[in-house]
């Protein structure tokens, strides 16, 4: 009786563990990295406020790169305004031929609250969500490249599906030829990125630009991403590429969020297209 | 042990506090994440019952998930952890005065074995974690040097930890 009660006690201990096990497990399983990200979507809030205090902290330590980075984007934004100035009064002097106009993008700003880069499924939160218009799907920009695309949205809080995600697949083009491939993470070093898809005929050398296509509408085209490091067509009849990045992940602040005009309407027509 | 409910209560406090707001951000060359917050696990009292025990392991594992946006990576891994623990300790127990002691540490159970002791608990659940987390043996040779490179870093923190709790005693 006694051996009875204590094989019962271990058979409940297995059982037990058996069960919970099975819970974990079926919870990491099933939930994809785009779920994962949704689970803690209705109380985000509160691990968003907490992160945000953290993340006050690092905030001043940051402040004088920060600022350099900030005056640096300016300059480059106000010598491109100066040539636009120029196009523009070009184009107004002529006779307009059709009703097209206006920007395709708009974009605001938002601050980093939570980042990482040391997983393979990397995120990163801001502080705006749906009060400030934010939507799933939109992509994220930083000021040397692009960060990811925003998978979930709480009342002031989203989280971003970072570059440096093994999940994330971005379509991105050889500036020099314009060839465009498939760029994503391979979850080894957070600095280099992987181009796939870009046939052999090409020209591609070590130092060439990536820049983005512009296809998917979540962000404008020719964006420059980061320059080949490496390459090899080890794979058959595309080139594998890495990239290296300009943006570091590591010292992501303020990024912007990329509101597109014309992405909805893109992507109606293309889902009644492939039904 | 109901007594002791407090104390447990603040060191796990503490260790999530540690586990989310400093270690969850440093991050040296893309390899090493300590992972501090099985200390806890460690430190339950001997005459803990197993399902308890488990469920302990289960919330502490799911405490970390929902911070780190993992959900279920730091559950199994805390898990199997919690339910390896009776038989590590089995192993281990073989010195008959540390009867006397409510439950592991260094102040209780000396340097020597409790380093013994964390080094176990720790590769295994580090293992599992890792595994998990890059779910193939495509490119193993680095899963492996990171689980070594994280280990070596959380059993220093969890030792340092340990000395303190002990010498404030």
């Amino acid at each position: 009786m006694n051996n009875f009660i204590r094989f019962l006690e271990r058979f409940h201990f297995v059982i037990l563990f058996v069960v919970l096990f099975a819970i974990s497990v079926t919870m990491y399983l099933n939930t994809t990295y785009y779920q994962k990200s949704q689970v803690g979507r209705l109380t985000k809030g509160v691990s968003g406020v907490i992160a945000g205090q953290f993340s006050n902290i690092g905030q001043y330590m940051n402040l004088k790169r920060v600022n350099i980075e900030l005056t640096q984007e300016n300059v480059a934004l106000r010598n491109e305004l100066e040539r636009m100035r120029v196009i523009i009064e070009e184009v107004e002097h002529t006779p307009r031929l059709d009703s097209l106009s206006g920007a395709k993008y708009w974009y605001f700003p938002a601050r980093v609250v939570n980042n990482m880069v040391n997983r393979r499924h990397n995120f990163i939160t801001l502080n705006l969500g749906a009060s400030n218009g934010v939507m799933p799907g939109m992509g994220v920009v930083c000021g040397k490249g692009i960060a990811g695309v925003v998978s979930s949205v709480s009342q002031n809080f989203c989280t971003v599906i970072s570059v440096l995600n093994i999940d994330l697949k971005v379509s991105a083009k050889h500036s020099k030829s314009g060839i465009f491939g498939s760029l994503s993470w391979d979850g080894v070093n957070y600095r280099e990125v992987v181009l796939r898809d870009i046939p052999l005929h090409v020209d591609v050398a070590v130092g060439d630009t990536i820049v983005t296509s512009g296809f998917s509408a979540k962000f404008p085209r020719d964006i420059p991403l980061g320059v080949i490091s490496d390459f090899h067509n080890k794979d058959g009849n595309f080139y594998t590429i890495r990239v290296r990045l300009f943006a570091d992940f590591k010292r992501l602040d303020y990024v912007y969020l990329v509101k597109s005009y014309e992405g909805p309407e893109i992507n109606k027509i293309e889902i009644t297209t492939h039904d | 042990m109901i007594k002791e409910l407090p104390r447990y209560l603040l060191l796990f406090v503490v260790l999530m506090l540690l586990q989310i707001s400093v270690l969850n951000n440093i991050n040296l060359s893309g390899y090493i994440n300590p992972y501090i917050y099985i200390l806890f696990i460690l430190l339950l009292p001997f005459s803990m019952p197993g399902w308890l025990l488990l469920i302990v392991g289960f919330f502490t594992g799911f405490v970390v998930d929902y911070f780190t946006n993992t959900l279920g990576l730091h559950t199994s891994a805390t898990l199997l952890l919690a339910f390896v623990r009776p038989t590590i300790l089995s192993w281990m127990s073989y010195r008959d005065d540390l009867d006397r002691f409510d439950s592991p540490g260094i102040g209780s159970s000396g340097m020597e074995w409790f380093v013994r002791y964390a080094v176990v608990a720790v590769l295994v659940h580090h293992f599992a974690l890792f595994c998990f987390e890059s779910f193939s043996f495509y490119h193993f040779h680095i899963t492996l040097l990171r689980i070594l490179l994280s280990s070596i870093f959380t059993l220093f923190f969890i030792v340092m930890i340990e000395l303190l709790r002990s010498g404030r005693k």
